[in-house]
Formats: structure tokens, C-alpha cells, sequence
């Protein structure tokens, strides 16, 4: 259970993105506040979509970004067997990376994204929020 | 007015970069760095403490322990005379190398040669963070199922050393040792396995060649 972890450093990386964007073009100036954020997770990345979303959610509630809506794009992986010359569906759940029919290694591509693809933000009057604002969802432990 | 910005952004990065500088720490201290990994009661702390007391003599070895809550496990270790040093992670299912980079400046250990990271008792969340550790072992003992390794594919498959633990318990438990061995060949080819029953000593010492092996095969790769 690392999706609210995964969550938090979306939320940063996210108004880290406006922030360097508004600082870019001072004459903008105010604070802007997220819309819409889009993640690409891919199936070998060991991060589950709804989980993430609800972590997500408990994430922005309460603080300036509520409502920010979180889009998750799956990628994913493709497997292929170079002896048989053949893609390979993987069983539900299975990380096989030998070929279920000859044993040759598979070649694996895709899977493995955990990636910030897209910030949509509204620009606003007011000071900008900080990179870090989930006092919430404290993650720095005890020392 | 709203304005769409093309991040493109690997979102462990943070904690990718944190774990680079780790990596690069520990490489210029000479220290060989393990992130020992296994589901919780698999037998971590047992073997550390098996395996350190043994070291103890002829190897400087610190150890860093992450757990929810206690310091219990790191009073463990330092009942061997050996140093460590507890992270409570309050809540979060894994280290990361934030955290890590913090305890051992907490720690302040003294150059360790050998450095074990005990992560939390996960099968699942330690395998996604990098530690700057130079590989990871996992344990997996004979009273859980033998069939494990496909229940936490991303574990076994990342896993450079496979510990097979609590074999003297083999006779009573219904775990299939050669079953277990080929799911996690299945998963991870060049897996290397070793069997081990910390509490009677049996393995322990077949585990702390390997560790040396690495230890002096990764000063021989600085000097070149």
C-alpha cells in the first residue's frame, strides 16, 4: 500500500510543475490551482489504479487543490517469444518472463512507467500553494 | 483560464536521485550495501543477528532496521555487539531512500564494510524503491506456502539472492522445496539460493561467503 506515498509525490511533482510555469511568466502572476493531473502507471510497476485514485483524493481534499481530478493512463506491457515469433498474453497476475509454450526468455517491453505525463491547472488570484501542503498525510516519520 | 502543461516526469525520481547519491556513498566508503526483504516473520532479524555475530570479528557491519513501530529489532542486533539503528517509519510499508539517506545520518555509523537495510515486513511495496543498495535478498521461509514467489512475482523476480529460510523446520511443514525453487527460477533465472536455518547456525556461514565474495569483488571493481 505505497499509493499514498506514490499520491503525495504526484502532488508535489504536479506544483512543482505550475509553480516553475507561473515563475516562468511572472507577469501571470497569482497561484494555480490543479484541474486535472494524468499519470501513465504501467502493469509491471506494482501500483493499482484505484488505489492510487482513492489516495489521490484523500490527498488534494481539504487543501487548495480539492476537487483536482487524477487520470490515469494504463500502459500495458507486450511480451513476445523471439522462438516462437509470437506475442505472448500473460495469465492474470503472472510476471512469467520464460515462454509458457518453448521456455525461450520473452522479450518484455512496456510495463514499467510510473511517469508525470500532464498538468491542466486554473489560473487564480492568491498566493501560490506550497509543494508540500498535506499536513494530513504526514509521510516523514517519528525520528 | 486554464493552461496544459507536458510534464514527462518519472515519478520516483526523487527518490531514484536520492538513492544514486547513496549508491555513490557507499561506493566511495567501500561499503557493500543489502536490502534484506522478505514478508514479516520470514526470519530477518534471526538471521541478521546469526549472520553479525559471525561477521562481527573480522568485518566492521552496521545494520539499519525499518519497522512500523518498536525499536525492537534494532536492540536485537545491538545485543551482538554490533552497531544499529532503528527507523520508525510511523505508518509507511517500506523504506525509501529518503529515509534512508536520514537514519544513517542519525546513525552515524563508522564506515561500515558491510551495511545491511532490513526493510519492513512487505512482500510488495520495497520492491518499486531503490536504496542504493547493491542488491536485494529476499527470504522466504518453509512455513509459509511454497508458492509465494507467484503470489509476489515483482519481489522474486527483483531479488538477486534467494534465502530460503527455516529449513530445519522442512520435516513438519508442508513446504515443496524444489517447487519453490522453480517458481522463483521461473521468474528470475540467475537467482542464486541459499538455504539456511538461523537458529541453529546451518547456512549461516555459506550466506556470509557470499557477502564477502561481493564485498571483495566490489573493492577489486573501485581499484580498477
Amino acid at each position: 500500500m505505497h499509493e499514498t506515498g506514490i499520491a503525495l509525490d504526484i502532488l508535489s511533482s504536479a506544483r512543482a510543475a505550475v509553480r516553475a510555469r507561473l515563475e516562468e511568466e511572472a507577469e501571470l502572476g497569482g497561484r494555480g490551482r490543479l484541474v486535472t493531473v494524468k499519470v501513465a502507471i504501467g502493469e509491471l510497476a506494482a501500483v493499482e489504479p484505484e488505489l492510487l485514485r482513492l489516495a489521490w483524493e484523500a490527498a488534494v481534499a481539504g487543501g487548495p487543490d480539492a476537487g483536482a481530478r487524477l487520470e490515469v493512463r494504463w500502459c500495458p506491457t507486450h511480451r513476445r517469444c523471439p522462438a516462437c515469433a509470437a506475442p505472448k498474453d500473460r495469465a492474470e497476475g503472472s510476471w512469467m518472463p520464460l515462454c509458457p509454450d518453448c521456455g525461450a526468455p520473452l522479450q518484455v517491453e512496456g510495463g514499467q512507467e510510473l511517469d508525470l505525463e500532464s498538468v491542466e491547472f486554473d489560473h487564480e488570484d492568491g498566493e501560490p500553494a506550497p509543494p508540500d501542503a498535506a499536513p494530513h498525510l504526514q509521510r516523514s516519520p517519528r525520528p | 483560464m486554464s493552461e496544459i502543461i507536458e510534464v514527462r516526469r518519472r515519478l520516483l525520481e526523487a527518490n531514484d536521485a536520492r538513492a544514486a547519491g547513496l549508491r555513490e556513498q557507499f561506493r566511495g566508503a567501500g561499503t557493500l550495501a543489502v536490502d534484506v526483504v522478505s514478508s514479516p516473520g520470514a526470519g530477518k532479524t534471526t538471521l541478521l543477528e546469526q549472520t553479525v555475530a559471525r561477521l562481527r570479528g573480522r568485518r566492521r557491519c552496521a545494520v539499519l532496521v525499518g519497522d512500523v513501530a518498536t525499536e525492537n529489532d534494532a536492540r536485537r542486533i545491538r545485543a551482538a555487539q554490533v552497531p544499529a539503528h532503528q527507523i520508525v517509519t510511523g505508518g509507511a510499508c517500506h523504506l525509501d531512500a529518503h529515509l534512508v539517506a536520514d537514519g544513517l545520518a542519525a546513525a552515524r555509523f563508522d564506515q561500515p564494510e558491510l551495511l545491511f537495510l532490513e526493510n519492513v515486513g512487505n512482500l510488495v511495496c520495497p520492491a518499486s524503491y531503490d536504496l542504493g543498495e547493491d542488491f536485494k535478498a529476499v527470504l522466504l521461509s518453509v512455513t509459509e506456502g511454497d508458492d509465494k514467489p507467484e503470489k509476489y512475482p515483482a519481489m522474486f523476480a527483483r531479488a538477486e539472492v534467494c534465502l530460503l529460510t527455516k529449513t530445519d523446520l522442512l520435516p513438519h511443514v508442508p513446504f515443496d522445496l524444489e517447487a519453490a525453487r522453480a517458481r522463483v527460477l521461473a521468474l528470475n533465472p540467475s537467482v542464486r539460493f541459499l538455504e539456511v536455518a538461523a537458529l541453529d547456525g546451518s547456512g549461516v556461514d555459506a550466506w556470509c561467503a557470499l557477502l564477502e565474495e561481493r564485498l571483495e569483488a566490489k573493492r577489486v571493481g573501485a581499484r580498477v
